[in-house]
């Protein structure tokens, strides 16, 4: 019997593995071989002839040696140059079980594809990090107000706003202390309700006094909120039930640490405000400046104390509205059975108190704070959802960008698609593949949008002017904008990398890998698909241009409007007499010296003084009784009133129609006299004079003398409002808000610190505050606007980019897929003009088809638009004609480039290149 | 009779279905695909045995060597819990290929 173990030894030259492996071969081998041996002797052979039989299971000693060291050594082949081929057999031969390892792999071959084209990498993510970073800055504004209404308060979903009357803009505090706390008696559907009146107040009793904006509360408030305070406690309901009170406040974490350098022992300490002591009782935490969204409150004191803050004495007058009220609803009660319980409620007050509720209307709405009407979020939740369409449709526009990328790379890696076809990848693996490089690219883009996002966010804060609001703005990124960025990124990838992955895994291999690498061009599916994207790309830029040419056009008509005062030349100071100390009498003394002074400064045209400003959300309203009008049931009688000093109109440029204006014999000892605008004529007296005519006024009767031209005081983009003026000497309190309008020869900058020293001469102590041109404060009247156009703008421009690329690169890449054709035309006569026009017509005619989608989806899309437009139509011909126009030049442009270099193609060249 | 590319591709399937019940060794397996495809289907140890070698190192199928007495020992190979899964999965996708193919040459039988 022959020794197989010997015959394997001297055949198999076994190099490269270990001894006991290589032993365990040769003996494998051997047993197989003397099988063979003994079967062949069973069926009758010979000992030499079954020798020969079983040696001839093995001829290629050299092959089976190298086979067995490359299984042995874990290698497969090495016959492909290409890289990826190892990893298509792994995920082939282990199959569906180990997904996660194939997952690994197609994650290191994405990478790998990623590095390798430094170029295209750097233009997607950079492409998807703008379309990304759009949506995450409306985002984290919106996660800031919308979402986040009560900073520091994690739960708002069952907290509600309550008012009264119909919904408006500019609500004023719709709730009598006694009201309130009648409901409260009597509500089953809320578990609390808390009612607050914020103002500014001044920090007295310290070495410079200092505004701070505070709110005078119900004892429930931090409760209702569950707001526990970081040091101390909050109000005892003993200290906040009026007609009981405690001088107690609770002061704000900044308080706390700016005036008091976070002293440990604060709780019990005294301080004053509008100068009288309170005894801390606790500090609120850090996150915490009070629940009407975008304003910042710092000290809180019990309803109760209104005497010692304001003088007033609100709290025990119920006819006197001046609460806002948030209510917790009980678990399980709906907001529409709440509302239907407080309106029965408040009909049986109405009912009992007519005289009180005579002029106010008393229906109750709810709303949830998202869309509160007290506080930014009134405006903003119109605002923002829209430009989180525009963002989105911007995302989209980046997608169909990227994705027409990455269709024309995948022409360039057909053959090393086909490849890993013939080895044995199936379709799923190549698409699989695909998804998780556009996963890659996805989530690149994304990271880039968060670091854009980072500095966005807080960008919202610049369109604010200096203003006297204690405006703030904490947008940043938070954990819900991460989040969401992550699913946005993932969702972008699978929107742009299907159709890409689609087509490009059905590709017909033998043909494919026959072809020459040079005449590899795009199959008529993906050229249409392609085109497809590119109509796409410029429909959805046309529909952003639109948008931005709508807003753009819309703010510049606010701005041009005629506001009904002359605002250069204006500028403002302000400063409050009764926190300092001022009486009625002592404070009309003191305003007629400071008008007297001011107006005796050289550059001073006019001078007056108003406890407000125009469009700077600073106008206050009250309820009138107007003679010979009869308000509809429930028609609420709140109406803008203005208190100004003589010389207003004079000072404003807003002319006086019919009558007179204010001087400085309007005083209390003389009739009390009231001047009204034209829209206030308009609307309760009209057709009628309206000179003589009475208006009551917290009991007091006031005989109109003048009117005056409309005017608007809260946003330009408002119809003018009904207006009534009185004069400041004969208000019978000393008024809180005193704002010097000056109209100067020259700059009114130039004037701030005159007017700032001659002030400080009456009075060296008085803090005066917002001392900036009217045209600078005003732009608050604007903000929405501005905000809207100037992200709308920007997505515009970067859309008409993104398109502008889109249709360069299409345009350029068939153009040189087709030298060799063109170079074939050139050859045989053709004409370069003609060359040029074939070339500019391939893009023109998809840009035509991409104007006419987008005209009608943008029409389609800015009726949505119609509420935030001022002075112009949604469909505003100019707007839609001028960006037509501006988006068929820049294709031309972009589709020009590649022209040109279409007609100076050498055929010889272009012949030889194949 | 079947050609060389057609056994290449089918050979390592065959084998994992037939250490499927039991485990076989290397001659014994060859010799089984003999019988049972009557003779149309041979291999020679030369080609067989890089496959048995290089679905080991996929961790597909385990060798064990094993003495019987009165021979010399032998090595036998059975499935390992990848090489079933991986088995489970390929037999479905040669079903499908096989109904596939039927449905396409004979349209009567699909």
């Amino acid at each position: 019997m022959p020794d197989w173990a010997q015959y394997v030894r001297q055949n198999l030259a076994l190099s490269r593995l270990t001894v006991q492996r290589e032993a365990e071969v040769i003996e494998d081998l051997a047993q197989q071989l003397d099988d063979a041996y003994a079967e062949a002797l069973h069926r009758g052979l010979t000992p030499s002839q079954a020798e020969a039989a079983a040696k001839k299971h093995i001829a290629d000693w050299p092959a089976l040696a190298k086979q067995v060291e490359r299984s042995r050594l874990g290698r497969e082949s090495a016959i492909s140059t290409l890289q990826n081929r190892t990893e298509d057999r792994d995920i082939a031969r282990h199959g569906e079980f180990s997904l996660f390892v194939g997952f690994m792999q197609d994650i290191r071959i994405g990478l790998r594809m990623l590095r390798k084209n430094p170029g295209f990498t750097a233009v997607v993510v950079l492409t998807l990090a703008l379309g990304i970073a759009a949506n995450t800055t409306v985002l984290s504004w919106i996660s800031a107000t919308l979402l986040n209404p009560i900073p520091g308060v994690a739960h708002t979903s069952d907290l509600v706003a309550i008012t009264r009357g119909d919904r408006s803009d500019h609500p004023t505090p719709p709730f009598s202390y006694l009201d309130l706390r009648d409901l409260s008696e009597r509500t089953q559907s809320f578990s609390g309700l808390l009612g607050y009146h914020d103002d500014y107040m001044s920090l007295t009793g310290v070495a410079k006094p200092e505004r701070i904006y505070g709110a005078l509360t119900t004892a429930n408030y931090f409760d209702v909120l569950g707001v526990h305070p970081i040091l101390g406690r909050a109000f005892l309901p003993e200290e906040g039930t009026p007609p009981a009170g405690a001088a107690v406040i609770v002061i704000g974490y900044a308080v706390w640490q700016n005036h008091f350098a976070g002293d440990p022992q604060i709780v019990g300490k005294t301080i004053q405000i509008n100068r009288h002591p309170y005894t801390v009782v606790g500090v609120a935490p850090r996150d915490f400046t009070g629940c009407k969204t975008g304003l910042r409150t710092d000290l809180w004191i019990p309803l109760s104390m209104d005497r010692d803050v304001w003088g007033a004495d609100r709290p025990a007058r119920r006819g006197t509205f001046w609460l806002n009220v948030l209510g917790q609803l009980r678990p399980g009660v709906t907001k529409s059975q709440a509302q239907a319980e407080l309106n029965l409620l408040m009909q049986g007050i109405a009912e009992r108190f007519p005289e009180d509720h005579r002029d106010s209307p008393n229906e109750i709405s709810l709303d949830p704070l998202w869309r509160s009407p007290f506080g930014i979020n009134g405006y903003l939740h119109k605002i923002f959802p829209m430009l989180l369409g525009l963002a989105a449709v911007l995302l989209l526009l980046a997608c169909a960008n990227v994705a027409s990328l990455l269709l024309v790379r995948s022409v360039g890696r057909r053959r090393e698609i086909a490849i890993r076809l013939g080895m044995g990848a199936s379709r799923q693996q190549i698409i699989r593949q695909f998804l998780i490089e556009s996963l890659l690219l996805g989530l690149l883009g994304g990271t880039a949008a968060i670091v854009i996002t980072k500095w966005t966010s807080h960008s919202l804060i610049a369109f604010f002017p200096p203003s006297t609001l204690p405006l703030t703005n904490d947008a940043h990124v938070d954990q819900r904008v991460l989040f969401v960025t992550i699913a946005v990124s993932i969702l972008a990838a699978i929107l742009f990398g299907i159709l890409p992955a689609l087509r490009s895994s059905n590709l017909p291999v033998q043909s494919v890998l026959k072809e020459e690498a040079t005449s590899v061009s795009l199959t008529l599916h993906k050229s249409r698909l392609l085109s497809g994207l590119v109509v796409a790309q410029i429909s959805l830029s046309l529909v952003l241009l639109v948008c931005a040419g709508l807003f753009t056009r819309s703010l510049q008509k606010a701005q041009q409007s005629d506001p009904g005062f002359e605002a250069s030349h204006l500028l403002l100071a302000s400063y409050e007499l009764s926190p300092a100390g001022y009486t009625r009498a002592t404070g009309v003394a003191f305003n007629r010296q400071v008008l007297d002074k001011l107006s005796a400064l050289p550059g001073v045209e006019s001078v007056t003084v108003a406890d407000f400003s125009p469009l700077s959300f600073s106008i206050h309203s009250d309820y009138l009784q107007l003679e010979g009008y009869v308000p509809q049931p429930h028609e609420s009688m709140e109406i803008s009133r203005a208190i100004v000093g003589p010389n207003y109109f004079r000072t404003l440029r807003t002319s006086v129609i019919s009558g007179r204006e204010f001087t400085a014999a309007d005083t209390r000892d003389s009739q009390l006299v009231a001047v009204v605008n034209q829209a206030f004529v308009g609307r309760y007296w009209p057709g009628e004079s309206a000179i003589g005519k009475q208006v009551t006024d917290w009991g007091d009767r006031f005989t109109v003398v003048g009117v005056a031209r409309n005017a608007k005081y809260r946003l330009l983009t408002y119809p003018a409002e009904p207006v009534i003026y009185f004069p400041i000497y004969q208000e019978s309190s000393p008024t809180q808000d005193n704002t010097i309008h000056l109209r100067t020869t020259g700059d009114p900058r130039a004037m701030a610190s005159s007017v700032e020293q001659a002030i400080h001469q009456l009075n060296p102590e008085l803090p005066l505050f917002n001392v900036n041109p009217l045209s600078v404060t005003m732009q608050l009247g604007t903000l929405f606007g501005r905000i809207a156009a100037t992200f709308a703008g920007s997505f515009g421009l970067l859309a008409m980019l993104l398109a502008a690329v889109g249709i360069y690169g299409v345009v350029a890449y068939s153009t040189r897929q087709r030298t060799r054709e063109l170079g074939i035309r050139v050859a045989l006569g053709a004409e370069r003009r003609g060359i040029y026009r074939l070339v500019l017509g391939q893009g023109l005619r998809l840009a035509v088809a991409g104007l006419v989608v987008g005209t009608a989806l943008a029409v389609a899309f800015t009726r949505l638009l119609k509420t935030q437009l001022f002075g112009v139509s949604q469909t505003d011909a100019i707007t839609f004609a001028s960006v037509g126009v501006l988006l068929a030049i820049v294709a031309l442009l972009a589709c020009h480039i590649p022209a040109r270099r279409a007609t100076r193609v050498d055929p010889m060249v272009a012949l030889r290149h194949e | 009779m079947f050609n060389r590319e057609l056994k290449k591709g089918s050979a390592e399937f065959l084998i994992l279905c037939l250490i499927e019940g039991r485990p076989r060794h290397g001659y014994e397996i060859g010799k089984l695909i003999e019988a049972r495809s009557k003779g149309l289907i041979q291999f020679r140890i030369g080609s067989f045995y890089p496959i048995l070698c290089r679905l080991e190192a996929r961790d597909l199928i385990t060798g064990r060597w094993v003495e019987k007495a009165g021979e010399r020992r032998r090595r036998f190979y059975r499935l390992t819990p990848n090489g079933r899964k991986y088995l489970a999965a390929q037999r479905g996708i040669w079903n499908e290929f096989v109904s596939t193919v039927n449905h396409v040459v004979r349209p009567d039988l699909a």
